[in-house]
């Protein structure tokens, strides 16, 4: 099915780095592996209290794999680095991949370079379920668990199913109509996030970090409940990437490739999008990474999903881990703005030296 | 696409935020007499944590959230110290405290002020970086910036005991996560005076040091008595206390002691209408029509004359007297051990003429060249 890569024209404006890259995807996941486990070691050794690297090394050795340390270090560091950062550095992991995953998965699905993880309104979903959380008088806190997570996760697929539902008595052409479907749901949506905040009084501030996204409250238990959702989810998508290829090529060939084309696409959009609403409910709305790793990757690799999307998963859980220890460092920023101003840059120069000849 | 409509409304909410984080840095008509407080602190304190009008009582917090007018302290407390002991603090939580903590850590300034006069600030380990008052407190390690707990900090220090704001102050996740962490978290926020001298007892108990906080708690009271008897027969004014000005107008919620305050120092408080939020609107501020505006963000270099300024203003019966007086904000609206001489200073901007000792704490600020 490699047969949309092959009918693309290869440019000459690509840096020969660039071009020498695109034919070994192996090397590019070698190396996003291997940047994952410097931001993995990174992300326990650097915060606000610093812990030498030997410790860290050793602290996670001893109590994970089993080395027989001597234990040199203070009790608090290890409460640091085993319940304070290392659920805080998976979760950011599972996070990129899960968004960068669903991104590629959405603009494949939707043929829109536009597209991202929230196109469908996972995001005003989540956000108006968070909202409402956060107003009502009952809070249950379950390992870790609160009404936000739920609400959240529950509004984001509430959010696409109804505008898969609505989109499919439309009478448009069907890609076009669930694209401006999720733009119409995803507007009401938002008009009733802002409504739910102005009603918010002395809450207004908890809504607003969830919308900036963060890690800085990441425990345990959610790492147990979440991570499980997203590698489902991201097991079926991958697993799928033929398929993906397939439906690029419009819906009438992927029908002639022998592609069930309606029961597929429900496929890979609910998986997307539930690994979109556990990654949302998690860490709040973080906006870029979904967008532009997928298009980072792509500009890289081309457009053959089969690269494309296990490399959006390595290369967005690097990202995202390097982006939360960034935003960590100088206290407490919302990753979200991270994520985007160094990541925006990059894009730009790839987008530059790619002058000719991109296409999704 | 619809996330960018969500972008807006953030950025229009990132400045409500950040107008309220630091009200009075909007209107610097004139620089503070004096610079050694930190110029951000009292407001915060509020108006951060309830930004706009609202019917919501904190849902956030513990679902019984009854400030508990007294603190409970359950093995008797008569000698000095006995531990282990279990306070019930403003938010209705049971805290066990196993021995006498003896490394503290306080997320709000006001706990900082009260460990310190109870004679416990040489076990405080880390603090805010609004704390201002006495000045050594400021030399703590800072676990709270902005109003960004630093929970790796507070880990590292592991402290026996920490002291938290109630009321979004210290967000409530935070709490939870220090309490799963292991940590006795005490919260207090006080919603009349006689809560801010019972959080004293609160924090006395909590710390080991009762017979402190009962001589403190018996000093302000007797400060709070000679206010009172002061005010007695005096007429009652409408009095607005503002706590900041700009992007909103910042004064005392219904259910805060700062209303409390206006009260008992002779004035009759017009509040913001609502149970917790510090925001009213210029038409409910008009209509209560104010005969004293008493300016707590003097500190921050909000002064009389700029008030008549304002458009909308000068309907007011104070504004056309020139019943504008400035106080120093930090002992007014700090639930803290100081709080008797803010008491007192609001009672002389409200009554310039009564019966009252001058305090014997706080800044003066806005000070017209003296004519004779």
């Amino acid at each position: 099915m490699s047969a949309g890569v092959a009918a693309r024209p290869r440019s000459a404006a690509r840096p020969a780095w660039l071009e020498a890259l695109r034919h070994r995807p192996l090397l590019l996941a070698v190396t996003g592996l291997v940047a994952l486990a410097f931001a993995l070691v990174a992300g326990l050794a650097l915060g606000n209290v610093s812990i030498p690297i030997g410790d860290t090394v050793a602290i996670i050795g001893h109590n994970l794999l089993g080395w027989p340390a001597e234990v040199t270090w203070a009790a608090s560091a290890e409460t640091i680095v085993l319940e304070l950062r290392l659920p805080r550095v998976i979760t950011a992991m599972a996070v990129g991949a899960a968004l960068s995953l669903a991104g590629a998965t959405f603009q494949g699905l939707l043929r829109n370079p536009l597209a991202d993880p929230y196109v469908l309104g996972t995001a005003s979903g989540a956000a108006l379920g968070a909202a409402i959380a956060l107003l009502v008088p009952v809070q249950f806190a379950l390992l870790g668990f609160g009404l936000l997570h739920v609400l959240a996760f529950t509004g984001a697929l509430l959010a696409v199913a109804v505008v898969y539902r609505v989109s499919r008595l439309g009478g448009l052409n069907s890609l076009t109509s669930v694209l401006l479907t999720g733009y119409a749901i995803g507007s009401l949506l938002a008009a009733g996030l802002a409504m739910t905040m102005y009603l918010s009084g002395s809450n207004l501030r908890q809504i607003f970090f969830y919308l900036l996204g963060s890690f800085s409250l990441a425990s345990w238990p959610q790492v147990v409940v979440g991570l499980p959702i997203i590698a489902i989810g991201s097991v079926v998508i991958l697993s799928r990437a033929r398929i993906l290829n397939g439906l690029l090529l419009g819906e009438e060939t992927a029908a002639h490739l022998g592609i069930d084309v309606r029961r597929e696409r429900l496929l890979l959009l609910g998986a997307a999008t539930l690994i979109t609403a556990a990654a949302v409910a998690l860490s709040g709305l973080i906006g870029f990474v979904g967008l532009v790793i997928p298009h980072l990757v792509r500009l890289v690799v081309g457009p053959n999903a089969r690269s494309l999307l296990p490399l959006s998963v390595i290369y967005g859980a690097a990202f995202m881990a390097v982006a939360d220890l960034i935003a960590r460092i100088p206290g407490e920023l919302p990753v979200g703005i991270v994520t985007a101003i160094i990541g925006a840059p990059f894009f730009l120069y790839l987008l530059r030296t790619n002058r000719a000849g991109y296409q999704l | 696409m619809n996330t960018r409509t969500i972008g807006i409304a953030s950025a229009l909410l990132a400045l409500v935020l950040l107008g309220c984080q630091a009200p009075p840095a909007a209107t610097p008509t004139m620089a503070p007499t004096q610079t050694s407080q930190a110029p951000t602190e009292a407001p915060t304190v509020a108006p951060t944590s309830s930004p706009t009008a609202s019917p919501t009582d904190e849902p956030t917090a513990s679902p019984t959230t009854e400030p508990t007018a007294s603190s409970t302290v359950e093995p008797t407390a008569s000698p000095q110290a006995q531990f282990p002991r279990t306070v019930v603090d403003d938010e209705g939580t049971s805290v066990t405290i196993e021995s006498e903590p003896q490394s503290i850590v306080s997320l709000t300034p006001a706990n900082t002020e009260t460990l310190f006069a109870l004679g416990a600030g040489d076990r405080l380990t880390g603090g805010t970086d609004f704390d201002d008052y006495p000045p050594e407190a400021a030399a703590a390690p800072d676990v709270v910036v902005q109003v960004e707990v630093l929970t790796e900090q507070i880990v590292d220090i592991d402290p026996d005991l920490i002291l938290a704001g109630g009321n979004n102050f210290t967000p409530p996740a935070e709490i939870q996560r220090l309490r799963d962490l292991g940590f006795p978290v005490v919260v207090t926020y006080p919603e009349t005076v006689d809560e801010v001298l019972a959080d004293i007892e609160l924090v006395g108990a909590a710390v080991g040091a009762d017979e402190e906080a009962a001589t403190i708690v018996a000093a302000m009271e007797e400060r709070i008595a000679q206010v009172t008897d002061a005010v007695a027969d005096l007429p009652q004014p409408r009095v607005f206390y503002e706590i900041g000005y700009l992007p909103d107008i910042y004064g005392p919620a219904d259910d805060s002691f700062t209303a409390d305050m206006v009260s008992l120092a002779g004035g009759e408080p017009i509040t913001t209408g609502d149970p917790v939020s510090f925001v009213i609107p210029l038409e409910r501020l008009v209509d209560e029509d104010p005969e004293i505006i008493v300016l707590g963000d003097a500190a921050y270099g909000v002064c009389p004359d700029s008030v008549a300024e304002r458009p909308g203003w000068d309907e007011m019966t104070a504004v056309a007297n020139d019943a504008i007086v400035p106080v120093d904000d930090i002992i007014v609206t700090r639930p803290a051990p100081r709080l008797g001489e803010g008491l007192a200073a609001l009672a002389l901007a409200i009554h310039p003429d009564a019966d009252l000792a001058p305090p014997t704490a706080g800044t003066s600020y806005c000070e017209v060249p003296a004519t004779p």
